[in-house]
């Protein structure tokens, strides 16, 4: 039964492996022949990682009723897999992590070779299981509402407010909290007039001088234990400010209707007093009092920049502008650190607490997602950004995150611990994704950390079926040590995580890889190379650091081990550049790190703080496939010469008769070559004798619709036109090939030139080639 | 027999807003398998690019086209066939949103709706029946002044007829889609048409005798003469 896994000798290539592991366990690797000593895993410069979706969506796969089975050693406790040796007649059952015997419990009496249970079958490597423990409790909403705005964007986002009370599920509990000035929290009553407890928003309490004010000292878990909660039993304390949507919808659908712009008077030159970041303090406090590890959204809808109290961005004087990323280099933006520091405290709160924060921010300046982005990116929180709620880019982007899956269960999950053991040649070096450490320490727990580090547990307080964590390793084997035992090393993943359906669920994935000797052995290792996944797991790290680090010197940390990784895989004669070639396996890595260079995640130009805190944002969540369209954008050509096919991301793809689509991820664009462009001027698609031409132009739209209508957030969508201003967003992404410089080298007219300074891919290759063969690196 | 449309983006409050779908069409999309287009192709190792077939770009030459397709001087576009996008299904095609002349009578969707509520009235808090009895008299307000566009109307229709026939779950569907797709228009009354699916939903079942023979076939015909 362990051949499956070996990929030689069941599957054709290592992409249809690297495939078929990705779609049954969410998993990719860097290196699948993992390198059996230390000092090797060392030299490959990529470093033993792996892409974890743990939530991946299985259709397919059927929960099962049952608790799992646990390894008996108490430092161990990994679970049953399909790996684990078992002795059907005495009943025993080998752990492949820390070879402890266990007895199987008394349930699996009847188990046989051909009777197994399915946590044992070769095909469930990912099995989730239902567990009852302790009692359900509903879903939380709390609406977090920003009133300084335009009349206009109000009323959208009233409206999208009110219908989001359609999308939520029934007994999920609602609660509204409004700020401008002052922040109010509003009692939801079905009967009579609506209260509200008005805070000032100056002034930062505690969790227990809210919870004192709003009159919710004792705890609200009194539910009767381990009994679904009925609507009748909601605990009253609370029930003041969190109610069932079922029950509230009338009322909260006026409340919400009522609602005005924040009635203080804002003079000229002024900006607004919005007080988020007590806001933001008071609705932590409320759910931390009252809800604690139950899976809660905070959404806060924000239209501008906090102005006053803790967590203030910038003040309310209009002459002084918002920080940008120059003031910040100079050390001159004022509120950042103090701001930064607020909000990582309520962001490690909620946290703790296993609750949430998205953040809704429409406005064309800057909100301060910059000083508050921690609070989305440590609780597995939503963060939107746009320049109005009255835009579809809010509105669909808000919709869809109430989607739901093909069973109609909502896409999103709560609460989750991802706990990873791993056998004793591995150790975890760390994690990056949406999720904080638990700090737990263990056996194969190493000291060099990559990313969030020192544990073999984090928390993900929400995540989604697409939500997905670089996880690193470090081989810890020593080099003179045999190849060990098995010839294979093995991880698991166990995720367990509220379900929408407030089920508790523990979704177990285990996987083995080969082992193989780097020195004898290197063209197995080089083949199971997956340079997508070493793409991501290497542009994680790198955006990782550019967090605490400076722009420059993470460039330079990047192109380092690039060309170490050239000089180590690379077959070259030294010093001969001409003679450098890559195998198959590698061919896309350099140009990959090429792009990732120029990519908003790791340049700052033309960004403000905001804009690379929101593109970070989701660079650090998504699955492998959104993670590269962001590092490099798709680029899709159309034309009369055959069907729509990929090209390269480059100046020379740019022709006159062609229409090319680019998924950026942030933003799709179609645009219309020169010819194309003056044909469809020219009205040919009007007449019936070139309707040819108008399926042309509508073929790339309709490819664009397929993506705009699945993706979260909702992109830019950018219609451009040879010579048009928008093809910027085209020419800024492409590899500018063809400059100013170089146009007359090529004599003819081919492609578009591209009016920049920047290094094309070609000068960058050159570049590589030279120092990875040269003798003195 | 959901809406499906696509609609522009607010390009006056969003620079390239995306187009809005509707929530048939965003509901749809969950099942179906699509075409991804995630291919790329690697840059060639050896220096140069690739400079594409010269003849194409002669400049100020027609675009040279296969030859199978007639050229005329000016440089049409080539008729003949087109290549289909890469989209797994034929594509849907849509419209704006529809734009039905159909006359829906108000007294075929309040007077149903009006009725339910008294059946519901024996087993629910008198606060909450007036409560909706209230948002049925927006309905029936704005219906009445011309506040409510066709499709909102047959919507309305399509919803009233599965009240009758107990489809609790279409009904409540098609309340979903009109807060999504017309949340302006419906936000004010909806809430308390959802009020009264789901408190009908919890009825025990012998309590509904609201569907006479004659209304159910005068709505199913309002309904077939808009198909």
């Amino acid at each position: 039964m362990e051949q499956d896994l070996k990929p030689c000798v069941f599957m054709a290539t290592y992409s249809e492996f690297i495939q078929q592991n990705e779609e049954r366990d969410g998993v990719r690797f860097s290196w699948n022949v993992w390198p059996s000593s230390r000092l090797e895993a060392t030299r490959m410069v990529v470093p033993l990682g792996c892409l974890f979706t743990p939530l991946k969506e299985r259709p397919d796969l059927p929960p099962v009723q049952y608790e799992p089975v646990l390894c008996s050693r108490p430092t161990c406790k990994a679970i049953l897999n399909p790996l684990c040796q078992v002795d059907y007649r005495a009943k025993l059952w080998a752990c492949n992590f820390c070879f402890q015997r266990n007895q199987f419990p008394p349930a699996y009496a009847g188990i046989t070779e051909v009777n197994q249970p399915a946590e044992l079958m070769q095909q469930f490597s990912t099995i989730e299981y239902i567990v009852q423990r302790g009692h359900a409790n509903p879903l939380i909403f709390l609406y977090v509402v920003d009133t300084c705005l335009e009349e206009e964007d109000l009323q959208a986002l009233k409206e999208s407010l009110q219908m989001s009370l359609s999308l939520l599920p029934p007994d999920a509990l609602v609660g509204l909290i409004t700020f401008g000035r002052m922040v109010q929290v509003h009692e939801l009553s079905c009967e009579g007039i609506s209260k509200s407890y008005v805070f000032r928003g100056t002034k930062d309490l505690t969790a227990k001088q809210i919870q004192d004010m709003l009159g919710l000292t004792k705890p609200a878990v009194s539910v009767q234990q381990g009994r679904p909660l009925q609507h009748q039993e909601q605990p009253a304390i609370s029930s003041r400010f969190l109610q069932p949507v079922h029950k509230i919808d009338m009322n909260l659908t006026d409340l919400l209707g009522e609602l005005q712009r924040d009635p203080w008077p804002v003079p000229q030159g002024k900006r607004p007093l919005r007080s988020t970041g007590v806001a933001l303090s008071i609705a932590v406090g409320l759910l931390e009092g009252t809800f604690p590890n139950t899976g809660a959204r905070i959404m806060l809808f924000t239209g501008g920049p906090p102005t006053q109290g803790p967590g203030m961005v910038v003040g309310d004087e209009l002459k002084t502008p918002i920080r940008s990323w120059h003031d910040i280099e100079k050390d001159n933006a004022r509120h950042l650190k103090k701001a930064i520091k607020h909000y990582e405290a309520l962001a490690n709160r909620t946290a703790g607490n296993g609750h949430c924060i998205d953040i809704y921010a429409c406005a064309l300046d800057q909100t301060g997602l910059l000083e508050m982005k921690c609070c989305p990116n440590l609780t597995g929180g939503h963060m939107v950004m746009g320049d109005s709620f009255n835009t579809s880019l809010f509105k669909q982007t808000f919709q869809r995150v109430f989607n739901k899956d093909m069973n109609g269960e909502f896409r999103m999950a709560f609460g989750a611990v991802l706990d990873v053991k791993t056998s004793r040649e591995l150790k975890i070096s760390g994690a990056i994704g949406p999720c904080v450490s638990l700090n737990v320490k263990g056996p194969c727990v190493s000291e060099n950390e990559l990313g969030v580090g020192g544990t073999s547990q984090w928390k993900i307080c929400s995540l989604d079926p697409s939500s997905t964590l670089g996880i690193y390793f470090e081989v810890v084997n020593q080099h003179n040590a045999p190849i060990p035992q098995g010839g294979r090393g093995a991880v698991q993943f166990v995720t367990q995580y509220q379900h929408s359906s407030t089920q508790k669920r523990l979704r177990v994935t285990t996987i083995a890889r080969n082992w193989a000797d780097a020195q004898s052995q290197l063209q197995h290792i080089e083949a199971a190379f997956d340079q997508e996944a070493a793409a991501v797991l290497m542009a994680q790290l790198a955006v990782y650091r550019a967090e605490s680090e400076e722009g420059p010197d993470v460039l330079r940390w990047l192109d380092r081990q690039l060309i170490r990784l050239c000089q180590k895989f690379g077959q070259y004669n030294k010093d001969d550049p001409n003679s450098f070639r890559l195998s198959d396996s590698f061919s896309l890595y350099p140009q990959f790190m090429f792009h990732l260079r120029r990519s908003p995640f790791l340049q700052v130009f033309n960004n403000s703080p905001d804009e690379s805190s929101y593109y970070r944002h989701h660079f650090a969540r998504q699955d492998l496939t959104q993670s590269l369209i962001m590092i490099q954008p798709i680029l899709y050509s159309y034309s009369f010469h055959g069907p729509p096919e990929p090209v390269l991301l480059d100046s020379s793809s740019i022709l006159p008769d062609r229409i090319l689509l680019m998924d950026s991820f942030f933003q799709i664009v179609i645009y219309l070559g020169e010819t194309i462009t003056q044909w469809r001027n020219a009205g040919y698609q009007d007449m019936p004798e070139y309707e040819n031409f108008k399926h042309l132009l509508q073929a790339p739209l309709d490819d664009a619709q397929e993506i705009l209508q699945s993706r979260f957030p909702m992109p830019r969508y950018i219609n451009a036109e040879h010579g048009g201003s928008q093809a910027r967003f085209l020419l800024s992404k492409v590899n500018p090939s063809q400059t100013h410089n170089n146009l007359y080298a090529w004599g003819q007219e081919s492609g578009a030139p591209i009016l920049t300074d920047d290094v094309s891919l070609q000068v960058f290759m050159d570049h590589l080639k030279k120092l990875a063969v040269s003798s003195a690196s | 027999m959901a809406e499906l449309y696509v609609k522009p983006g607010n390009q006056n409050r969003g620079w390239n807003d995306p187009p809005q779908f509707s929530y048939g069409l965003q509901t749809q999309t969950g099942g179906n398998k699509r075409t991804l287009l995630t291919k790329r192709v690697a840059a060639p190792q050896q220096g140069n690019i690739q400079v594409p077939a010269p003849q194409s770009f002669v400049a100020s030459a027609p675009p040279s086209m296969s030859p199978a397709f007639p050229i005329k001087p000016m440089g049409p576009p080539p008729s003949g066939h087109t290549p289909s996008p890469l989209r797994a299904e034929t594509a849907l095609r849509c419209p704006g949103p529809a734009q039905c002349e159909c006359t829906v009578d108000i007294e075929d969707v309040v007077e149903p709706l009006k009725q339910v509520l008294t059946t519901c009235r024996d087993a629910v808090q008198k606060q909450v029946c007036d409560d909706i009895s209230r948002r049925l008299a927006v309905l029936e307000d704005m219906w009445k002044s011309d506040k409510l566009s066709a499709p909102v109307k047959k919507r309305m229709s399509l919803l009233v007829q599965e009240l009758k026939t107990q489809n609790w779950d279409a009904a409540d569907e098609i309340h979903r889609s009109l807060m999504v797709d017309h949340v302006n228009e419906v936000s004010q009354w909806m809430v308390g048409v959802k009020r009264l699916i789901a408190e009908m939903r919890n009825l025990p079942t012998e309590m509904f005798v609201i569907t006479e023979g004659d209304e159910v076939s005068k709505a199913q015909s309002a309904g077939n003469t808009e198909t």
